[in-house]
């Protein structure tokens, strides 16, 4: 035999014991007569060079033939089902045609023992793994752009079916099946998850289960999970969810996970670690999605849960633990003050409304973060805006000392009054420290932010305690001059409530009023026991409320010209008064009070509370029945502006018309009893109107007194030194007029202050420099 | 006369040297407040005509303002005056000058003023009103018997003539 023939008797053995050297898997090679052809082999000294040739050619055949015959099934397809089988034919197939290898692959595995040069095999020691490795780097390289689709319509139609078959058992009375959805009669649910168990088993033997599916899987997963999440917990907040949905992934979801990865069985395989692993990882994975999505879909809703808090309480536990497990923390920041300035900053809102959401928001992310540094970012903008707010210290006092729905200030105030000083315990609690936040501010001490109560926190919006102080000691006296018969002892416990927290000092001057009160009752009881004083009037009853003026804050400055009769009877109280105590006299404020009268018109008889101003009107009109509006203004002293508006309370009561322009005319008797029931309404309306109106100068007002006091020392430096700069002036009232009362003006207030005096023409602003103007 | 004495100096008027600078600290500062008090008592009473203010951050030195009084031949006139307190004060009378030249019989081409309350007649009892306010007085009311200005007082008792010199003398001067 000649050396060539030799060469191809071997090559045709090589050939037949590997047919893919020429593109066929088919060999009917038997295992004896392989083990002949590898000794052949060996002798030859070629077995690596064989090895080799024959690994090229596998890759080949599986780039050329299986890799694209497996991807060809993966036509983007609208109808799920159709997708559904692609996927299962294809998988099937190339699971096929990858155990046509096992013949070859088993005597590569020989070839290779003889081999030992120890090469591995595409990183792999074992020619099988190797093989999968090379299945998969092919199947991956080729990877067609739109392969997901097919699988997600696999996968949808295999959960629907798995859903119901695991989940639900009662959907029974439906025709459809809400698995396949087709009538129970053709249900093939069975086949479905026949398919699906199979389908799973085939990937995870040849490992692409996660590579293919696993992104699929996930997204199907997290759906999942975000829709139960979304049924479960949309609008109820007090119930904590977590631990709920904690074991539901557990049990529920895992269960899913672990029937696809073990084909059905609900166990994983002890033995396998793979699968272990790979469900340990997927869990972890799942679970932290669980927390997040939960927590993103609280987070949405931390607004409402504010508003409804305690009664959300459960939520925010839910949040609190959550928070740790993930890392929302500045997502929660930031989507909270962005719902607190879209539903709560805007001029639509009453500053009552802002105040109980400020409160709630409070005590909420109190409860939330003890540290108190979340409170601290999100507020502030709130704090700002509210102090934009002019009637925001009126709106927090009054809150303050109300009772009755909607003062959750007030019960604040009394609890402080009840918990007293647990500071000593503090100093036990050191083993349980905690540093700040990695976001706190590290100007700001902890222990203040710990410390400061919502009532501190509302007061620090001004970061002054005066400003309320000054703001309750008005808003008592409307409430004392408003009311008849005063109910001291109610304004007493507040007050000692108040001082618990504002001082006894900041408060004197309320005590003060309260005692004027109560000093007044007291008097007048003197005064009506002077014979002098009740001979003098028998007709009419008058109690005097006498005010220490020093103590009470400005009241608006109106003139009233009372009756003749009235003022006479006010100065025999004065008298009176004179008498009782020496050297003190009254000066009276003649628009302050009340006033009972009763009115006769016709048979129609009338009793009513009105303002000495109304009284005074109508009085005139019994007098005369007919007064112009100068006329009038020429008896009362009032501003004829006042009078028109002030006339139509007794217009509305249906008392006095206006018979011609600025005439009124006092409606006689007979007419009187027409038109007085259906005006009833109407005055009650115009009566609250009235009350609601403060008798106070408003603290803007008060601001303005105190500035005039720098006004006259202003006009007396400008006079003498000719013309200052702004801050010249800053300084030299800071120097000079310092022991005048009123308190700092800041640099800002004077500009705008002068600015105004300017604007009156009463100073001259020339380059930069104030001047009195040439008289 | 007596009132004219400080009461601290002349209670302590042996003590040794080195005190003296402290009780002189310690008066400074009831100088201070006496002057801080009859600020804020004229810019409260601001009286129509007179004012005065702390010139710069000195208390000690202050400019007034004065108005001629009206039916006198000053009226429409304004004259600024420096007032200057010594630590002493009240004890001791302030110094005024004229800062606007004025002619007058009782003031001098340099602004000095011969007034009986400023030099051997003040009391204690003074303030820096009551002074600005008989400056004012003595604007209308010279006393023509010990004259600083000779022309003027020659001037005085034709008021015509004397108002015609005075508005050209102080519209000449009145920016200086």
């Amino acid at each position: 035999m000649s050396k060539k023939e030799d060469l191809e008797v071997y090559w045709n053995k090589i050939n037949y014991a590997f047919p893919i050297l020429n593109g066929t898997l088919y060999s009917d090679c038997t295992n004896e007569e392989y083990e002949e052809i590898q000794e052949m082999i060996v002798s030859l000294g070629i077995q690596i060079r064989i090895r080799d040739l024959i690994l090229i050619h596998i890759e080949k055949y599986l780039r050329q033939h299986v890799v694209p015959s497996f991807w060809s099934k993966f036509i983007k397809s609208d109808v799920e089902v159709k997708g559904f089988q692609l996927f299962k034919t294809a998988v099937s197939d190339l699971y096929e045609s990858v155990t046509n290898f096992s013949g070859i692959l088993h005597k590569l595995t020989l070839l290779n023992n003889s081999c030992s040069d120890n090469m591995p095999i595409f990183g792999e020691k074992d020619v099988l793994l190797g093989f999968k490795q090379l299945l998969r780097a092919t199947l991956l390289a080729q990877l067609p752009l739109e392969f997901q689709y097919i699988i997600y319509f696999f996968y949808k139609v295999s959960f629907n079916v798995f859903d119901n078959e695991y989940e639900n058992s009662d959907m029974g009375d439906d025709v459809m099946c809400s698995g396949c959805w087709n009538d129970y009669s053709d249900c093939n649910c069975a086949y479905i998850v026949k398919v699906f168990h199979d389908t799973n088993r085939k990937l995870m033997e040849l490992q692409l289960l996660e590579r293919l599916a696993g992104q699929v899987l996930t997204n199907f997963i997290q759906m999942r999970i975000e829709s139960h999440i979304q049924k479960l917990c949309t609008g109820t907040f007090d119930v904590s969810h977590i631990a709920f949905l904690e074991n539901w992934l557990d049990t529920t979801v895992m269960s899913w996970l672990t029937r696809i990865y073990c084909a059905g069985s609900s166990k994983p395989p002890p033995d396998d670690k793979n699968v272990q692993n790979a469900i340990s990882k997927f869990k972890q994975k799942l679970s932290y999605y669980l927390y997040h999505s939960y927590t993103k879909l609280r987070i949405d809703q931390l607004f409402n849960i504010i508003i409804e808090y305690p009664d959300s309480q459960p939520a925010v536990d839910d949040i609190k633990l959550c928070l740790d497990k993930t890392d929302l923390r500045p997502t929660l920041c930031k989507n909270l003050q962005t719902a607190l300035e879209t539903r709560l900053l805007h001029p639509g809102v009453n500053t009552s409304e802002i105040l109980t959401a400020y409160v709630s928001t409070i005590r909420t992310l109190r409860h939330l973060d003890p540290s108190g540094v979340i409170l601290e970012t999100v507020t502030k903008p709130v704090r700002n805006y509210l102090r934009n707010r002019e009637d925001t210290v009126r709106s927090v006092v009054s809150s303050l000392t109300e009772d009755g729905a909607g003062s959750e200030l007030a019960e604040e105030l009394a609890k402080f009054a009840g918990e007293g000083d647990d500071e000593n315990d503090k100093e036990d609690l050191w083993d349980e420290w905690n540093p700040d936040p990695v976001d706190a501010d590290p100007k700001v001490n902890s222990g203040d932010r710990k410390a400061s109560d919502i009532i501190s926190m509302l007061v620090n919006v001004y970061g002054s305690k005066e400003l309320f102080v000054n703001e309750y000691r008005t808003l008592l006296a409307d409430r004392l001059l408003a009311q008849s018969v005063i109910n001291t002892e109610k304004e007493i416990r507040y007050l000692e409530l108040l001082k618990l927290r504002f001082g006894e000092s900041q408060l004197h001057f309320c005590e003060v009023m309260l005692k004027d009160v109560s000093d007044s009752k007291r008097i007048n009881a003197l005064i009506h026991q002077d014979n002098n004083f009740e001979a003098s009037n028998d007709k009419i009853t008058c109690n005097g409320m006498i005010l220490s003026a020093q103590f009470w804050p400005p009241f608006k400055d109106e003139s009233l010209e009372l009756p003749v009769i009235i003022k006479q009877l006010l100065e025999n109280y004065t008298k009176s008064f004179e008498a009782l105590k020496g050297n003190r006299t009254l000066s009276w404020i003649p628009h302050l009070g009340n006033v009972n009268i009763e009115i006769e018109i016709g048979v129609k008889k009338l009793e009513l509370t009105v303002s000495p101003f109304n009284a005074t009107l109508i009085m005139h009109f019994q007098d005369k029945p007919e007064w112009s509006l100068d006329e009038l203004h020429q008896v009362m002293k009032v501003p004829v502006t006042i009078l028109r508006r002030k006339i139509t309370y007794w217009q509305s009561m249906g008392l006095i018309t206006e018979k011609s322009t600025d005439y009124f005319v006092l409606v006689d008797g007979s007419d009187a009893n027409k038109s007085n029931v259906s005006t009833n309404q109407v005055q009650e309306m115009i009566c609250e109107d009235e009350e609601a109106e403060s008798v106070m100068a408003s603290a803007h007002d008060q601001r303005e007194g105190e500035l005039q006091v720098f006004w006259s020392y202003i006009v007396g430096m400008l006079t003498n030194l000719d013309s200052l700069p702004l801050d010249r002036i800053h300084q030299m009232l800071k120097m000079f007029a310092s022991q005048a009362p009123g308190t700092e003006c800041s640099l800002q207030e004077l500009r705008q202050f002068l600015d105004t005096k300017v604007r009156t023409h009463q100073l001259v602003l020339q380059g930069g420099m104030y001047k009195l103007p040439k008289t | 006369m007596a009132q004219n004495i400080n009461p601290h100096y002349a209670s302590s008027s042996n003590p040794a040297k080195q005190n003296e600078d402290t009780i002189k600290l310690k008066d400074n500062h009831a100088v201070s407040k006496r002057l801080q008090k009859e600020l804020m008592e004229l810019m409260r009473c601001a009286d129509k005509g007179i004012s005065a203010f702390p010139e710069s951050e000195n208390l000690f030195k202050w400019i007034g303002t004065i108005n001629g009084p009206h039916d006198t031949v000053y009226a429409g006139h304004k004259y600024k005056l420096s007032l200057e307190f010594p630590n002493s004060y009240p004890y001791a009378p302030p110094v005024v000058k004229f800062l606007t030249p004025c002619f007058h019989p009782n003031v001098d081409t340099c602004g000095l003023i011969c007034l009986d309350i400023l030099k051997d007649k003040w009391t204690a009892l003074y303030d820096v009103r009551t002074v600005l306010l008989s400056i004012q007085s003595l604007l209308g009311e010279p006393n023509t018997q010990s004259p600083l200005n000779q022309q003027a007082s020659y001037l005085w008792p034709n008021q015509a003539a004397y108002k015609k010199y005075l508005d050209e003398f102080y519209n000449k001067h009145k920016d200086s």
